[in-house]
């Protein structure tokens, strides 16, 4: 693609997501999601084959429905309160309407479906901002309609999220469909604790990002999407193969690393709301989630995976300078010991 | 019937939706979009915008519509679909028609209408003329508006369509 047309459309990707954050009007912000998604879509194709234009085409379709409920919503609201300013929405019919149209956006249960196939059909750099990026704006709205989002529809997705993304990921070989199944996962978690504490949400979703974008760039330093070419990192760069375990288990919500902290907070959130179940079965279902990252490790830095002979005398040509992977790597499995810096939050 | 000329257009205006969302060939579609562009300027005519019911006629059938229809008879096929010819899109239609039809003995039957706002029969489908707003007429003034207070407005919209021609252009130049 053309760089400056191809830095132009980048450059809207990022100013959408920008006025969906920074309007009061919800005309402008509806504006915003649509400036973003017109302009992720070339990005998204950024190779010619089928397979991407498929998954632009999946992605176009879910977020452009996404977009009409929310306009939808965003008309009923008006209707009934009769300005366009963003508050809490009043009415219920708007609110679950428009708690749907955002849980299609984001990727929960039952919208899920989209999440794995688009992932899989474009290329890893796309992959890393369609999981990354694209999941800023809709949160935003989420974090600004909190107060009145219908309880037991949240959570019904919410936890719904957590299954589907840990039982969903159990069978995959494919980096980025495991990377798709984390993303439903995590957004299950971050909207579980959205009624009860915003703040919670916005943790959960900056360390999520930056965990996802450690992965994605170690994935894309390795040039690997299955599996098997993640079990070749031995040989390629031996130190990668530590770093992959290491964020690995971060993402899957182990104590000493930092992906702990947004589990841990939520945790004590839930339970200090007098829901003891809920919390429970959510941690439980996590471990659906650890299990797959353990097999990713366990192929890639715990054994030398069974490979033939070739395969274990690699050239490297030339490596692939990564931005700010030490930082990344660094700041997604050491946050921990920061967790009473939290206090300040509030 | 004039005092319920907004609600009879309003049918026509969901009829012809129904007539393209069924999915006949787009030159068809495109043909029942000249309706419901029709019909819909005259809707908008009833509320006071006259302003507004002209940019319908000029910018989005005469500016838009000629270019769709110029570009979809380019790439039009040998037996293009009507409404009679497929029975899935035959059946879509007399769905939506029946649908159409309950909705409107509904409203024209019942006192009250709550499906997710609540309107009294036919009779909240009448304008009446109250509400002297003087001199000036309301829709221009909003008009005016949008290059004044709504410069940013103008600025995002100008934006993204000049951003959507740049990104149709990238995805049908393939490689």
């Amino acid at each position: 693609m053309n760089p400056l047309i191809f830095t132009t459309i980048l450059m809207t990707v990022l100013l959408g997501t920008m006025i969906v954050m920074m309007s009061s009007h919800w005309l402008m912000i509806w504006i915003g999601f649509e400036m973003n998604l017109l302009a992720i879509i070339p990005i998204l194709m950024k190779k010619y084959n089928p397979r991407t234009m498929e998954a632009s085409t999946k992605y176009f379709l879910t977020q452009a429905t996404a977009s009409m409920l929310l306009m939808m919503a965003i008309i009923i609201n008006l209707m009934h309160s009769g300005q366009w300013t963003i508050t809490k929405v009043f009415n219920p019919t708007a609110s679950i309407i428009m708690t749907s149209a955002l849980a299609m956006k984001l990727g929960l249960t039952p919208f899920h479906f989209w999440v794995p196939e688009v992932t899989q059909g474009i290329s890893l750099t796309s992959g890393l901002i369609l999981l990354t990026w694209q999941k800023l704006a809709p949160m935003s709205i989420l974090y600004q309609i909190s107060p009145s989002i219908n309880l037991n529809i949240l959570l019904t997705m919410a936890v719904l999220s957590i299954l589907v993304g840990g039982w969903g990921g159990l069978n995959q070989t494919q980096l980025r469909k495991i990377m798709a199944y984390s993303s439903i996962a995590h957004m299950g978690w971050m909207t579980a604790v959205l009624v009860y504490s915003p703040t919670l949400t916005m943790l959960n979703m900056l360390i999520y990002i930056m965990m996802t974008l450690t992965m994605f760039m170690l994935f894309i330093h390795s040039s690997s999407t299955t599996t098997l070419s993640l079990s070749h990192t031995w040989n390629k760069t031996p130190l990668t193969t530590t770093l992959i375990l290491i964020t690995l288990l971060s993402m899957g919500g182990l104590p000493p690393l930092s992906g702990f902290m947004p589990k841990w907070m939520i945790i004590q959130e839930l339970t200090k709301n007098s829901s003891i179940i809920l919390p429970t079965l959510m941690a439980i279902m996590a471990l659906l989630n650890l299990y797959f990252y353990m097999r990713l490790t366990y192929s890639t830095s715990l054994t030398m995976f069974p490979s033939t002979n070739n395969m274990k005398m690699k050239w490297q040509f030339e490596t692939k300078r990564i931005t700010l992977l030490p930082p990344l790597i660094v700041m997604s499995s050491l946050l921990l010991p920061l967790t009473p810096m939290l206090s300040i939050l509030d | 019937m004039m005092t319920y000329i907004v609600f009879i257009l309003s049918v026509i205006f969901v009829v012809s939706f129904v007539g393209f969302s069924s999915k006949p060939s787009p030159i068809y579609g495109g043909l029942v979009l000249i309706v419901s562009g029709g019909v819909g300027c005259g809707i908008i005519m009833n509320f006071g915008g006259s302003f507004l019911g002209l940019m319908v006629f000029l910018i989005y059938l005469g500016g838009m519509l000629v270019v769709f229809g110029y570009t979809t008879a380019m790439a039009t096929e040998q037996y293009p679909e009507v409404w009679v010819s497929n029975t899935t899109v035959m059946g879509v239609f007399l769905l939506g028609l029946l649908m159409e039809v309950m909705l409107v003995l509904y409203v024209l039957k019942s006192e009250e209408v709550g499906v997710v706002f609540e309107f009294s029969g036919v009779g909240d489908w009448a304008i009446y003329d109250t509400g002297d707003s003087g001199v000036f007429s309301e829709e221009i003034m909003g008009v005016a508006a949008l290059y004044s207070y709504g410069a940013w407005v103008v600025i995002v919209t100008g934006w993204s369509l000049f951003v959507g021609v740049l990104v149709i252009l990238e995805v049908t130049r393939g490689d």
